[in-house]
Formats: C-alpha cells, structure tokens, sequence
C-alpha cells in the first residue's frame, strides 16, 4: 500500500445511465489542482447492436459488488504504481437498465502530462472489463434477451 | 458441516431461478459437482467460481465458512 496515496475502497458504481453533465462537473472539480496538465477520458455507451434480427434496445447491469470493489481498489493501487505521476483517478461504472445511446462506463485519469494520463486509462479500461464481475443482460427490442459477454 | 450459502449471478441465477442456493461441499470440486446437478446446463455453461472474491480455477477444501459466488462471463463497459 502506497504511503503518499492511500486508497480506499470506494464506490464506482451509479444506478442507471451516467449523466453526460457530470462529466463536465467532474472536469470543472480539478480547476484548482493546478500540477494538472493532461485530463484523459474514456466512456462507454451502449451500442444498438443488431442481434438475431433484432436490435439492442439497453443493457441491464448486475454485480457482484463485492468483489468488483476489492477487484477495483487492487487494480487502482496497481495502476498508481505503474504511473506514480497520476495526480487521480475517477472510475464510474452503472448498474440497472441503460438504455442504448446512454453512457455505461468512465474512465478519467488526470497527470502533469498527457502520456500517463493516456496509457492508465487505456490499461484500466481492458483490466476493468476483463476483472470486475459485472454482467449484463441485452434487452432486445422485441423483447427477447441475451447475455452480454466481453471478448 | 453448515451449507454454504451460494451467490448466483448474470444468467447463470437466471437459470437457477434464484440469486442463492445452499450447498454442503467440503471441496470445490465437489460443490461444482453438486451445482451443475442442480442447475439445468450448467455443466454447457462458461463460469467461474470465486471464493472469497477470489477467482479458484484448483481444487481446493472448504470449511463452509467461505463466502462462494458463480460467476457467468463478465460484461463490463
């Protein structure tokens, strides 16, 4: 455990869609940190995919909280020692029904530069897809389902 | 030996029909023996077992105190 950075087990996990405004909230939060010079951002959105004839209508998320909280702070702790010179990280990740077109996933990653703010986020975004222990169920728009699984 | 309370998840708890079920294992491998009995195609399905929030691939013993969760693949994004 870092002694300059401790990190608890905090919760990433929003019912429903993330709100696009929250974003701008978020970035408008570090104006005073001012060692910052690179902000990173990933999101998610769900995606109409064209399934069986049908199209996703939305994704309703479930978890294993948890487990996905611990997975989440040991890969937070792991990523702070990978790029000691990230100043934070903001992860949020939904739960219940979200609908196509609406924002599922944030990744955000601020640095004195941009190199490491860019490199944590792309590795954090596979890591979280891969580790956590979220599923999610397609709602179709003919009402069937299918259960979502990451490559 | 208490039975274990089972944490079902995705569409694995779809399939059982419900988000827990009791077992009595003193191993891993005979609790998954034990779940695929009971729930309908398990046995076809790609899953993972954590124990203690932990993923265990091994066979392992187990008191009955452990905190078990099947897990279905993960679809997070």
């Amino acid at each position: 455990m870092s002694t300059t950075k401790p990190h608890k087990v905090k919760d990433i996990f929003v019912d429903g869609p993330i709100d696009p405004a929250t974003i701008g909230t978020s970035i408008a939060k570090h104006a005073t940190r001012t060692d910052i010079g690179a902000h990173e951002i990933f999101l998610g959105q769900v995606r109409a995919d064209a399934l069986d004839g049908a199209t996703v209508r939305a994704i309703e998320y479930t978890a294993y909280r948890e487990m996905a909280l611990e997975r989440m702070t040991a890969i937070r702790e792991e990523a702070f020692a990978r790029w000691p010179q990230l100043t934070c990280l903001h992860v949020h990740h939904s739960l219940g029904v979200v609908k196509a077109g609406e924002l599922c996933f944030m990744v955000f990653a601020s640095a004195p530069h941009r190199i490491a703010a860019r490199e944590a986020v792309a590795w954090l975004v596979d890591r979280i897809k891969a580790e956590l222990p979220i599923f999610g169920k397609e709602v179709l728009s003919d009402s069937r389902h299918v259960w979502k699984r990451n490559a | 030996m208490q039975p274990m309370n089972v944490l079902l998840f995705g569409s694995i708890a779809e399939k059982a029909g419900t988000s827990t079920t009791d077992v009595q294992a003193d191993s891993l491998s005979a609790l998954r023996g034990q779940l695929e009995q009971r729930i309908a195609d398990l046995s076809e399905m790609s899953y993972a077992i954590a124990v203690d929030r932990r993923i265990v691939r091994e066979d392992m013993p187990l008191t009955g105190q452990e905190e078990i969760a099947v897990l279905p693949p993960f679809a997070g994004g």
